[in-house]
């Protein structure tokens, strides 16, 4: 042990004397995480103009559901149809809450029913004006993943309360037809002595027979903050900024390699997997003051600029589970990076377009669920997805770290990968 | 050096009575092998070489001769394809940490930290040796005694004139206070003062009872320090001897002409 703390204890003292080093891991990720921010705080509340799809679950069966599928479908929006036979609204509930989908629509059993009588009711002229009153909305149930932002959230809400509108405002122009023609048909009065004026027949179409109710997705956690840029932002850029410890960790590997070092160490009695040891040791080090600076920013800092503070404090101990993982698996690659290349020109270039790259399509930059699909298919590759989405789970979605357990696991098993891969061609590099 | 730095007084039956097996040879290589491609010629063929306990052993041979190879294989850099190698009576496969803690290595290059003071190199590698408290400081101290870089402790190995670092280069190796030191050309590039000051730690080092096995591509200088030469070319030893041995066989007027005669006049570019 006491070789492995002398090892991780040199890599910190190189880390301290290399600036450039010291910029790249600590002031970029700083400077992202502010500037992005700020930038997205607007853009992301406008945004959200991928085309949407939407899971359905039609447990009525009747022409209400039909009505509505036929509006989406008129907006160009998918619907992903849930058969009602096998499922129900707990489990559209439970896929929406996992991400798998940003909408989820679910039309209740009678719902067709109640919406006609409800309709009718309005009609009726016998009825006094306190029917109105009576006759409450028939809730359709709208579900999203918490993970959406706002503004892309408002949009759908307003564009699904704008098509049950229009379907109310169908059956009430159908019922008022039908009774003026009975009621005229039996009178065989002219249309100016109906009984109904035009201002109360105004009064009453306008009214609100069916309402958009949107309801918690119901994951257990309480008091979880509102999604916002600043809890997907401070998260996704300090992973970004940690990742980028693999240069640094290449660059030693690389300058030992080089310099001889290696064929010292070599005759030293301390093994590769030691000295491999001593620096995870040290950069995982590193990455928790990274995660640390960009959270300080994000909770001490936003608020002064007008943007939401970061919320962490749910889940601590889950939170820095998830820093551990992400950490062994950027060491893990800045490793195998140091071993694999033959310069740190080279690493810094392989290494920096690698986690560009990787941050790109696994959400750091946009959120995944707004990429084109074939790219959304893309990110489960990408090991700062896995980062970032443990993050969502626990810090937006409400989830406890062990429904993480598969992210983090995925990350654990790319560091021992990468670490038995740099092992074993460690000895034919020295 | 310092007086108090790595004086080899322990006996052969001091170190049986610690355990270890009784060995007339520091070193003894048999019959290696070495590839580095399967359709190339191999950098070792049937190399065969034993050291005596105290002896001053100069490697010497043009370049691609396989003088690293060997050197390599010898401190367990890497194994060879086949034959065996047996250090101090201990071989690799089965006390290999124990080997390490008896073996310095101070390799062709320099191998220590440009971004950490020569106090700081020398005390990460000591501790990497076990040592710790006033062991590792009285270490420290000599090892900055022996490179006379006592008063430049402090200051980053970058900032060093390579004499410097060369002399801080064989202090890295010397720490542990081993009992046979392998040196791949330690001299290359420094001025005649640090030159003359190596020869002469070395020498001490030597008839302290410290084991040395030497590379270099001076001539002159494998004269003056080793007791004993081994000329290699492709891969072998192709003539051993003592200087005086090897000069009064051959009748050449100097190690270079009978080295020539031996490996001949052609370039080897590797």
């Amino acid at each position: 042990m006491r070789k492995i703390l002398t090892a991780a204890a040199k890599e910190l003292l190189l880390l301290r004397r290399d600036r450039t080093g010291l910029l790249i891991l600590f002031i970029m990720p700083a400077l992202l995480v502010i500037v992005i921010t700020l930038v997205q705080e607007n853009v992301m509340e406008l945004t959200g103009q991928k085309k949407l799809q939407v899971l359905f679950l039609d447990m009525d069966d009747g022409a209400l559901g039909s009505s509505v599928r036929r509006l989406l479908e008129e907006a160009n929006i998918e619907t992903v149809v849930l058969d009602n036979a096998q499922y129900n609204d707990a489990h559209l509930r439970k896929t929406i809450a996992a991400g798998n989908y940003q909408v989820g629509i679910v039309i209740p059993a009678g719902a067709s029913a109640e919406f006609y009588n409800s309709a009718a009711r309005l009609l009726q002229t016998d009825a006094p004006s306190t029917t109105l009153r009576q006759t409450a909305p028939q809730p359709i149930s709208v579900f999203f993943d918490p993970g959406v932002m706002p503004g892309f959230r408002s949009g759908v809400k307003a564009q699904l309360s704008l098509m049950l509108r229009t379907i109310s405002m169908g059956a009430k122009i159908e019922n008022l037809a039908r009774k003026f023609n009975s009621t005229l048909d039996s009178l065989g009065l002219p249309q100016e002595y109906a009984q109904l004026s035009s201002g109360e027949l105004a009064k009453r179409l306008s009214h609100p027979i069916l309402a958009l109710k949107e309801r918690q997705t119901g994951t257990g956690a309480q008091n979880m903050p509102e999604y916002n840029p600043v809890q997907q932002n401070v998260p996704a850029w300090a992973i970004f900024g940690m990742f980028f410890t693999a240069i640094p960790i290449a660059g030693t590997i690389l300058q030992e390699r080089k310099s001889g070092i290696w064929i010292r160490l070599a005759s030293l009695p301390v093994s590769q997997l030691q000295l491999f040891t001593g620096k995870v040791l040290a950069y995982i080090s590193v990455c928790l003051c990274q995660f640390m600076l960009v959270g300080f920013i994000g909770y001490f800092l936003f608020p002064h600029i007008g943007l939401p503070p970061f919320t962490v404090f749910q889940n601590l101990l889950g939170v820095l589970l998830i820093i551990l993982c992400i950490s062994f698996a950027a060491c893990g690659f800045g490793i195998l990076l140091g071993i694999v290349c033959s310069s740190y020109e080279q690493a810094s270039a392989v290494g920096a377009s690698f986690i560009v790259t990787a941050a790109a399509l696994g959400g750091v930059m946009v959120p995944v669920y707004a990429m084109p699909e074939i790219m959304q298919h893309l990110s489960i590759v990408s090991p700062l997805n896995w980062g970032l989405n443990a993050f969502q789970d626990l810090l937006v979605r409400g989830y406890s770290i062990f429904a993480v357990a598969d992210d983090l696991g995925r990350l654990v098993i790319f560091f021992l990968l990468t670490i038995i891969i740099a092992w074993k061609l460690s000895r034919s590099r020295i | 050096m310092a007086a108090t730095m790595i004086t080899r007084n322990s006996t052969v039956s001091s170190r049986q009575n610690d355990g270890q097996p009784y060995a007339p040879y520091a070193l003894e290589a048999a019959s290696l092998v070495m590839r580095y491609n399967k359709s190339g010629a191999p950098a070792l063929d049937n190399f065969n070489l034993q050291v005596k306990k105290g002896e001053f052993f100069g490697l010497l041979g043009p370049n691609g001769a396989g003088k690293t190879t060997a050197i390599s294989i010898l401190s367990d850099r890497f194994p060879a394809d086949s034959g065996s190698v047996c250090i101090l009576g201990d071989d690799y496969t089965r006390q290999r940490n124990r080997i390490k803690q008896k073996l310095g290595l101070v390799p062709q290059e320099i191998a220590l930290y440009d971004n950490l003071s020569a106090h700081e190199n020398l005390a990460f590698f000591c501790k990497l040796y076990g040592f710790s408290g006033t062991a590792l400081q009285d270490r420290i101290q000599q090892g900055l005694a022996f490179a006379g870089l006592t008063d430049h402790a402090a200051r980053l190995v970058h900032t060093f004139s390579g004499g410097m670092k060369r002399r801080l280069n064989l202090a890295a190796g010397l720490l542990h206070d081993p009992q046979i030191l392998f040196l791949d050309e330690p001299t290359v590039g420094i001025d005649t003062q640090s030159r003359h000051l190596i020869h002469e730690q070395l020498t001490r080092l030597n008839h302290g009872g410290m084991t040395i096995l030497y590379t270099t591509h001076y001539m002159e200088e494998a004269q003056e320090l080793c007791s004993r030469i081994g000329i290699m070319d492709s891969g072998t030893i192709i003539k051993l001897g003592t200087p005086d041995e090897l000069l009064g066989r051959s009748n050449h007027a100097s190690l270079e002409n009978l080295f020539l005669s031996l490996t001949g006049h052609q370039l080897r570019d590797t």
